[in-house]
């Protein structure tokens, strides 16, 4: 199973910089240890810069001798990153990964990574191409996905909840709903409406 | 054939290493004779295994007999050359056995290219491989926290690598675990910290793994060795342990102690004389995708709504897509059944088609189609003679065991012949499996075939080894039978055969067993030659022997001979049908039953 002391070591160890390093972990539903959120910042000088992604972490039974399942939760344009799913191509995140290693420093490496991709190992081919072939275009998508999907998510999402909560849905009902569709109103809606 | 090619192409590099690996066992062979005795089980061992080699392959290459070019290996043999191996580099390089263990497995148990290397930069293959100068066994501090579990323990509760990294026994067990459950890669594990690269040697494995943890990688260990060497791989019959050496050229056909005898090239089943890119070609033929794909290509279409392909098996036209597709359309256009009204002149007349068919549109589909229905015909004939001589095969090999077990102790009882004596029987069989894999792989080959005049000789050829082979296994099938006490006591008594007769039936049995070999070394040694005989016939048909002199010299020649084969009137004249060697006092072929002077 996993090693739980380790885990907790691991979360007071990495949000104790949190300001500094720019990323944090936080546990995702308060009760299972195995399924952590992590957010990390864009990297300055990036077209990630001032986005937060949020990536779902979920620890396997062998952690940390088997590497942590991470994925984006946030939608990203990285050619490393799958803009459908936010699987991720990451070498540590396989067959690299030591137990030497921790959350931090995988969360770390993936700020690294938004920094400086590598387009020829794709998770994205379209957005590999796209990298290689027009980069100014790239750049600017980037930046587009960056303030529409990674930037909005904690303002917009109070603006979302009132809406919500002036068409006569109760509030604790409306976040839940809102969670568990990431964010997206119209779901959101579909889902309160349906019962 | 291409995987000769790939053989001689390898590097200098390698040529090399077989020299010196052949100086080495050479030289091993020496150190036993000085020593008087003291490590003759080496020798011994070695000269047993490659005895029973020679008797594996005496019993099953009937075809045609060549030099040993393989030795096979048992499990013990591959780990008492491991571990000489491993003690040679140890004493050579004054290097800890462990650590040699992880050098070779990195140099792919190649001794001369690592003592190259060692010798030439030391430090660098340390570096490369992880192997540390200066073990750092104690840590200098008297309390240590674990890089793994974060945990606090004292100095004597961590181990490391022999880096700085200490771990504790807990964390390392974890990790080893973990590797060995991930695959063989394990033999290379490295420390944990991803900036350190110290290798993790055996004796870390014994020492901190658990039990089973320690046989799997012991296993992987023994594995390497054969896996590792260009020169050695497993054989491939389920349930064998044993490897087969291969020390050869060409023919890669070796034979297991298990009996198996498979192509050490590709490790299908053996399969001379077609080369090894017809049999992987062949078979991914039959692995049964390609065909289904061909089958669906030839008789169905698919819907134009869902590309689900669809079976038309009743007689209109107007087809309906199972749900929950339903899509509604004719057979003939694939257009939507909707439009199939008056204007279109009527349901069961769609013109569409016809007017599409003028402008061509379809030709292109339907010319597919018509290919592939054709190319599946094709196949399926050669399929199922490729099949049914595996089935025959198989048979025989049952047949031949019965034979073995049962048959020839009952014919001792009855003629009072020694078993011994009934070798013949078992010549018979063996020859048979032979034939029938070799005749199995000429349909393979025959698929591929496209050049026209070499494929009429080919089938010549293949036809006529087919016909003496159909001959040997009804006789060995059918005719012993009546030698054996049939299921009703009664009539045994009264139609028991005599001594005689039996004498005949050997006599036919073994002529037949001779002949068919003949028939087969042709076809194999045409075959092998890319049946270029075809184009220089003339001159091939004057010079061949009588062996070879069924082939397609043309009946002509073969009338020219037959006068000159009666100045063998003292030893006989050979039938010229099956080429038999007949006594001179008969005039009719004692196995083929042709006239001696009837063409």
């Amino acid at each position: 199973m996993v090693d739980v002391s380790r885990v907790q070591k691991e979360l007071t160890e990495c949000n104790r910089d949190r300001e500094v390093s720019g990323v944090s972990i936080t546990l995702h539903d308060g009760a299972n240890i195995s399924h952590l959120t992590g957010t990390i910042a864009g990297p300055a000088d990036s077209p990630y810069e001032g986005g937060t992604f949020t990536i779902d972490i979920r620890l396997p039974g062998g952690y940390p001798f088997e590497p942590p399942k991470m994925q984006f939760v946030t939608k990203v344009w990285h050619p490393n990153i799958s803009s459908q799913n936010g699987a991720i191509c990451l070498d540590i995140l396989k067959d690299q990964w030591s137990p030497a290693l921790t959350l931090k420093t995988a969360l770390l490496s993936l700020q690294a990574l938004l920094s400086s991709p590598a387009p020829d190992d794709p998770q994205d081919a379209v957005v590999a191409q796209q990298y290689l072939r027009d980069y100014p275009t790239f750049a600017a998508t980037a930046r587009y996905w960056t303030e529409a999907f990674a930037k909005s998510a904690s303002t917009g999402m109070e603006e979302k909840v009132q809406k919500l909560v002036e068409m006569g849905f109760p509030e604790d009902l409306v976040r839940s709903t809102l969670k568990s569709v990431d964010g997206d109103e119209n779901l959101a809606l579909e889902k309160l409406c349906s019962g | 054939m291409d995987s000769d090619v790939e053989m001689n192409a390898a590097s200098d590099e390698e040529v090399m290493d077989d020299e010196d690996y052949y100086d080495y066992c050479y030289s091993d062979v020496g150190d036993d004779e000085d020593d008087g005795g003291g490590g003759d089980s080496d020798g011994e061992l070695v000269g047993a295994d490659y005895d029973e080699g020679l008797e594996a392959e005496g019993s099953d290459v009937v075809v045609s007999r060549r030099e040993q070019t393989f030795a096979v290996l048992r499990e013990e043999d591959i780990s008492e050359r491991q571990e000489e191996d491993i003690s040679k580099v140890s004493s050579v390089l004054s290097i800890a056995r462990e650590e040699a263990c992880v050098l070779l497995h990195h140099y792919k148990w190649n001794i001369s290219k690592l003592s190259d290397e060692w010798f030439a930069d030391e430090e660098k293959v340390r570096h490369t491989v992880g192997l540390l100068l200066n073990g750092n066994d104690r840590p200098r501090s008297r309390k240590l926290t674990c890089g793994i579990c974060f945990e606090g323990y004292s100095s004597d509760m961590m181990s490391s690598a022999g880096c700085a990294h200490f771990y504790c026994h807990e964390c390392w067990e974890g990790y080893i675990s973990a590797a060995i459950s991930g695959g063989p890669g394990c033999l290379s594990l490295r420390c944990p910290d991803p900036s350190c690269g110290a290798m993790v040697l055996q004796r870390m494995i014994n020492k901190l793994a658990k039990e089973e943890d320690k046989e799997k990688y012991a296993r992987f260990l023994l594995r390497t060795y054969v896996e590792g060497s260009k020169k050695t791989k497993w054989c491939p019959a389920p349930d064998c342990t044993c490897a087969v050496e291969f020390l050869g050229d060409e023919n890669y056909d070796v034979s297991c102690n298990c009996k198996f005898n498979f192509c050490w090239n590709c490790t299908e089943e053996a399969h001379r004389p077609v080369n090894c890119e017809t049999v992987s070609k062949w078979i991914l033929k039959n692995s049964a995708e390609s065909e289904n794909m061909n089958w669906i290509l030839a008789n169905s279409k698919p819907c134009p709504k869902c590309k689900r392909p669809i079976e038309k098996n009743q007689g209109c036209m107007h087809m309906t897509c199972t749900p929950p597709c339903k899509f509604e359309f004719c057979w003939l256009c694939l257009g939507a059944w909707s439009d199939h009204g008056e204007r279109t002149g009527g349901f069961y007349a769609c013109n569409r088609y016809e007017s599409a068919k003028k402008e061509g549109v379809y030709d292109e589909t339907e010319a597919r189609r018509e290919r592939a229905k054709n190319s599946l015909e094709r196949y399926m004939h050669y399929y199922e003679r490729w099949a049914s001589n595996q089935t025959s095969r198989q048979k025989a090999q049952a047949d031949l065991h019965k034979a073995e077990k049962e048959q020839l102790a009952k014919l001792t009882d009855i003629f009072g012949i020694p078993e011994t004596q009934l070798k013949f029987i078992v010549e018979a069989w063996s020859q048979i499996i032979e034939c029938r894999r070799v005749l199995k792989w000429t349909y393979a080959y025959g698929y591929y075939l496209d050049d026209k005049v070499k494929s009429e000789f080919f089938e010549y050829l293949q036809g006529e080894a087919e016909s003496g082979l159909e001959r040997l296994h009804q006789c060995a099938e059918k005719d012993l039978l009546a030698f054996l006490p049939s299921l009703k006591p009664d009539s045994n008594e009264t139609t028991a055969p005599s001594v005689a007769e039996f004498g005949d039936f050997r006599v036919k049995l073994a002529g037949l067993t001779s002949v068919t070999r003949n028939y087969f070394e042709n076809l194999v040694q045409a075959l092998e030659a890319g049946l270029e005989d075809v184009h220089a016939t003339g001159q091939a048909a004057a010079t061949s022997s009588t062996a070879t002199s069924s082939k397609k010299g043309g009946t002509k020649s073969k009338k020219k001979h037959a006068k000159p084969s009666s100045d063998h009137t003292d030893d006989g004249w050979p039938c010229e049908r099956c080429t038999y060697l007949n006594p001179p006092s008969v005039d009719v072929c004692s196995i083929c039953e042709k006239s001696r002077y009837q063409t």
